[in-house]
């Protein structure tokens, strides 16, 4: 069948077109851009790479060091054995798993609450919740309510205050409007309610959208820097990403928190750096297809 | 009175506890929202009075004192002072230079993947630039500095050929130019997927037409792919330009110096520098917050209308 197709078309194909197979000198340009792009890309991570298995000497007299010269561990083991580091990440666990989940189940419950046809004050609600999307009371307010509310300097601020996406929730609520109703209609007469539908009837069917909404909470976890930044001064609680940035900003003084030994400090912060991307590297190829399909999702019916 | 209308069942104000009575699981899905939107959301709005008062945390909201007999003390302050313009300006130059350099960034990145016919290159081209969005801007911004730093790549070559190492980040014009890009190295990937999922809607047929008559790839680029992907464009332009005021406090605030206040300084890392750094008085702060609040609500409705009467779908 393939073979036939080429036979009776390829001839009709003119030469440039859609169609046309062959790869021409505009090819190759635009092949060169994105192979640029993508080195562009590249380049800084690898640089981090390079940076943190060389050795002070050889970083600092080596214009463009293009090939690790000298290869040393020394970074990495200064690192891997500094308590600052692992406790941020087992912060940052903690918030990827636990507050994930948190944020999933309000995020969806009330998408799906507001899905559901008529009910009293849907309205209200709903209204209530689109001026937030764009009004709010700002920062210093907001940080006030945290102190007040006694969430400052715990685990809890970088999670509580997540609970509902209004953005994803909408989505959430978008997807499960676009389900067949009479799922609802015919679990009703069977004397399900609202709670048992949702639960068992319209979650099992949610999934791949959860897994892309959940996808979407948990790098948002993983990266989550800010809150941690406000309102956490215990040294124990603070997320993987505020260590790092604790260490980047006082680059100099890397070396005292973490090393004794012959380390130096753009080494040990990019070797932290790249111990915290390392993850999101090895995860993403096969996750890409999820994050885009939550983007066009967003896109088309938001 | 009417007697027989108050206990007509279908009044609607009479089968009240009736209606109550059938959403009751719903409303019980309902709770967690409304509470979580009343304190997170409601409740600051309450703490806008912040604005108008000289704040003192321990007397509380209510009990702070009035900026001024006026109550608008906190903004006449503001509005007179240099560093607030400047800080203003500087975010509108920022926010704006980024939604039109990111908006064509994205839009070329998109038609140049879209015209690569080698699928395996395609998807590992997308792959690639698509990555850096997952990146917090701690990350990208240790990154920045390890390559312009003066520390970085960059200086540690004109130092090992023997020049003098210069301040990169500490250089307003640099320092501009580098936000810029870095947010097009980290971000114009990422939005590219939004045109690209348009390009891949658009008909065959209508490739297959314009071979027949003839187009280049620059015709059809031109007289195809973009007019399919102007409607999304046009919309997403719009749209961000409700956001203009917030810059992007990630970025810069992961980036900046003391060096750079002048032109980098926008007004989120101003109120959060001034109120949390320098310690001023939290009313300053939070009558800028409401600044920013309320003229990003104009200019959301503002851009609303205008999606609306080009005849898209708007976004209230």
């Amino acid at each position: 069948m393939r073979k036939f197709e080429n036979i009776a078309y390829l001839p009709l194909r003119p030469k440039g077109s859609t169609f046309d197979r062959r790869i021409g000198p505009l090819d190759w340009v635009i092949f060169a851009i994105l192979l640029l792009y993508a080195i562009i890309i590249i380049y800084p991570f690898y640089n981090a790479l390079l940076i943190s298995i060389s050795p002070e000497k050889v970083y600092l007299n080596t214009p463009f060091l293009l090939y690790p010269k000298e290869i040393t561990m020394d970074n990495y083991t200064t690192v891997f054995s500094s308590t600052q580091l692992w406790s941020g990440v087992r912060i940052t666990l903690i918030l990827l798993f636990l507050g994930t989940a948190y944020q999933l189940f309000f995020t969806v419950i009330t998408g799906y609450a507001l899905s559901r046809n008529k009910w009293i004050g849907k309205n209200l609600v709903m209204n209530m919740i689109l001026v937030t999307m764009f009004f709010g009371g700002g920062l210093i307010p907001y940080y006030f309510l945290i102190k007040n509310l006694g969430l400052y300097d715990t685990l809890w601020v970088m999670i509580i205050p997540g609970a509902i996406d209004t953005y994803n929730m909408l989505l959430m609520r978008n997807y499960f409007a676009s389900l067949p109703p009479d799922l609802e209609e015919s679990a009703k007469i069977d004397g399900a309610n609202d709670v048992q539908i949702f639960f068992k009837v319209y979650l099992p069917m949610s999934l791949p959208m959860l897994a892309t909404i959940g996808l979407f909470f948990a790098v948002g976890n993983w990266n989550s820097w800010y809150n941690g930044m406000l309102f956490v001064e215990t040294q124990s609680l603070k997320p993987l990403q505020l260590v790092l940035r604790e260490m980047i900003t006082t680059s100099a003084s890397s070396v005292e928190t973490l090393g004794q030994k012959a380390t130096y400090s753009e080494g040990l912060t990019m070797a932290s750096v790249f111990f915290s991307i390392v993850p999101m590297m090895c995860f993403y190829p096969f996750l890409q297809k999820f994050f885009v399909k939550g983007l066009v999702v967003g896109a088309i019916k938001g | 009175m009417n007697r027989k209308l108050i206990i007509d069942r279908n009044s609607p104000l009479n089968d009240f506890g009736g209606r109550v009575k059938k959403s009751r699981y719903l409303l019980l899905m309902i709770i967690p929202a409304i509470i979580y939107y009343i304190v997170f959301c409601y409740v600051p709005m309450y703490g806008i009075l912040i604005a108008f008062k000289k704040y003192y945390p321990n007397a509380g909201i209510f009990g702070s004192p009035w900026a001024d007999t006026s109550g608008f003390g906190n903004f006449a302050f503001i509005f007179e002072s240099d560093k607030f313009w400047q800080v203003l300006r500087n975010t509108i130059l920022i926010g704006l230079g980024k939604i039109v350099i990111s908006f064509v960034a994205a839009l070329l990145v998109a038609l140049l993947i879209n015209e690569i016919r080698l699928r395996f290159f395609k998807k590992t081209v997308q792959t690639i630039v698509t990555f850096p969005h997952f990146l917090s801007w701690v990350i990208v911004g240790g990154l920045v500095a390890n390559i312009f730093g003066t520390a970085g790549i960059i200086n540690n070559t004109i130092a090992a050929l023997g020049g003098e190492r210069i301040r990169f980040m500490a250089n307003d014009g640099v320092f501009v130019s580098l936000i810029f890009g870095t947010d097009v190295w980290k971000e114009a990937g990422w939005s590219s997927i939004i045109y690209l999922a348009t390009m891949a809607g658009i008909s065959p047929e209508l490739y297959e037409a314009a071979d027949i008559d003839g187009a280049t790839r620059m015709q059809k680029i031109w007289n195809i792919t973009l007019p399919a992907i102007k409607p999304t464009a046009i919309l997403l332009l719009i749209l961000s330009v409700g956001g203009i005021l917030s810059a992007g406090f990630d970025q810069i605030f992961n980036m900046y110096n003391s060096q750079v206040y002048d032109v980098a300084d926008i007004l989120d890392t101003y109120i959060y520098r001034t109120t949390f750094r320098e310690r001023v008085n939290a009313g300053i702060g939070a009558s800028v917050g409401l600044f920013k609040s309320v003229v990003s609500f104009i200019l959301v409705i503002i851009v609303d209308r205008i999606a609306k009467l080009s005849g898209e779908r708007g976004i209230i």
